[in-house]
């Protein structure tokens, strides 16, 4: 009777915490939730129809700040776009492919100030092109987000060199 | 009346009752699961071609980490090549040890200047790389399947900080 008690009361514990983490979530779950936002809608199914398509790009600008700065040395790029203009390349891209997925792995969060977030992660884009070509790129990314009206928004990004040629 | 005992072990086995010992038993075997298949030898699925045909695409082998906790890499193990964690790893081959010269000749792997053996490559190989030295705490690492452009390969050299570890087999 005491071990069924003991175990009933582990489970309220562990429900309530549960509920707390899902209706008060912290931070770090915010962030990742943007995240997992970007990789859904960069990402596209084959087949994929016109409103899907628009929804999507049209909603990657909502996850940038108003100028964000991208660096990346591998393909000697660098500069800062608007929101609009990052959504506008992103649809460019996606046009080039008839499937395209995003994933990504091993996130870490650090709060270097308040209302700023670095976000080391890896990605990966898998998929196909209009012509038949794979696409397999694997790179470790540095994001700074920032929170601007109680909403994480991605200011800063760059591509980490892993092996140097 | 033995039928029923067996009956009976088969059920217990199956359906275990839900004691304390049985929680303990379930947690110290789920603990251990963790740590050794976690941070021991955590499997792995091999995606991609680059160390082909020495590992092929989709076969699956274990990463043993640790190993280089005291030592060093040495020239043609392979290796495994963290990002941002250890979810996604590169599988590379290490070619050349910190502060030699690494380069490529018409295909031909050159490490200070001397021609390497390298009975792993079997894919013909026309690359060309100017001479480069390998830093301090790196070490120059390289797929086996050469058979496509230098441009389309990835490679290079990775700090010490970034191998994880060696394939089991």
């Amino acid at each position: 009777m005491r071990f069924k008690n003991i175990i009933i009361g582990a489970l309220v514990v562990v429900i309530g915490i549960g509920v707390t983490i899902y209706f008060f979530p912290s931070e770090e779950k915010k962030i990742k939730k943007q995240f997992r936002l970007l990789a859904e809608w960069v990402s596209k199914d084959p087949g994929e129809n016109t409103f899907t398509m628009a929804y999507k790009v049209k909603n990657i600008s909502t996850l940038f700040d108003g100028t964000c700065e991208f660096k990346i040395p591998v393909y000697s790029f660098s500069g800062s776009y608007t929101p609009e203009e990052i959504s506008g390349y992103a649809a460019r891209g996606r046009l080039f492919c008839s499937q395209l997925y995003l994933k990504f792995y091993d996130l870490v969060i650090v709060f270097p100030e308040k209302g700023v977030a670095k976000v080391t992660l890896t990605a990966k884009l898998t998929g196909k092109s209009n012509v038949g070509e794979y696409i397999d790129e694997t790179h470790e990314l540095e994001f700074v987000l920032k929170k601007i009206e109680k909403r994480w928004l991605f200011s800063k990004f760059e591509v980490v060199e892993v092996l140097k040629k | 009346m033995e039928r029923m005992a067996v009956n009976k072990k088969v059920r217990q086995f199956f359906f275990p009752s839900f004691t304390p010992q049985f929680l303990i038993r379930v947690s110290v075997i789920a603990l251990f699961a963790y740590l050794f298949f976690g941070h021991i030898f955590t499997p792995l699925l091999i995606q991609g071609h680059s160390m082909e045909p020495t590992y092929r695409d989709g076969s699956v082998n274990f990463c043993l980490k640790w190993r280089y906790l005291f030592s060093k890499p040495k020239r043609h193990e392979v290796v495994t090549v963290r990002f941002a964690g250890s979810k996604v790893m590169l599988l590379k081959r290490v070619i050349a040890l910190e502060g030699e010269r690494v380069e490529f000749r018409h295909g031909k792997l050159f490490v200070d200047k001397k021609e390497m053996d390298e009975p792993y490559v079997r894919y013909p190989c026309s690359w060309n790389l100017p001479p480069r030295q390998v830093e301090k705490d790196c070490v120059y690492v390289v797929g086996d399947n050469r058979s496509m452009p230098i441009e389309n390969h990835v490679f290079g050299q990775a700090s010490m900080k970034r191998i994880v570890g060696v394939l089991l087999w």
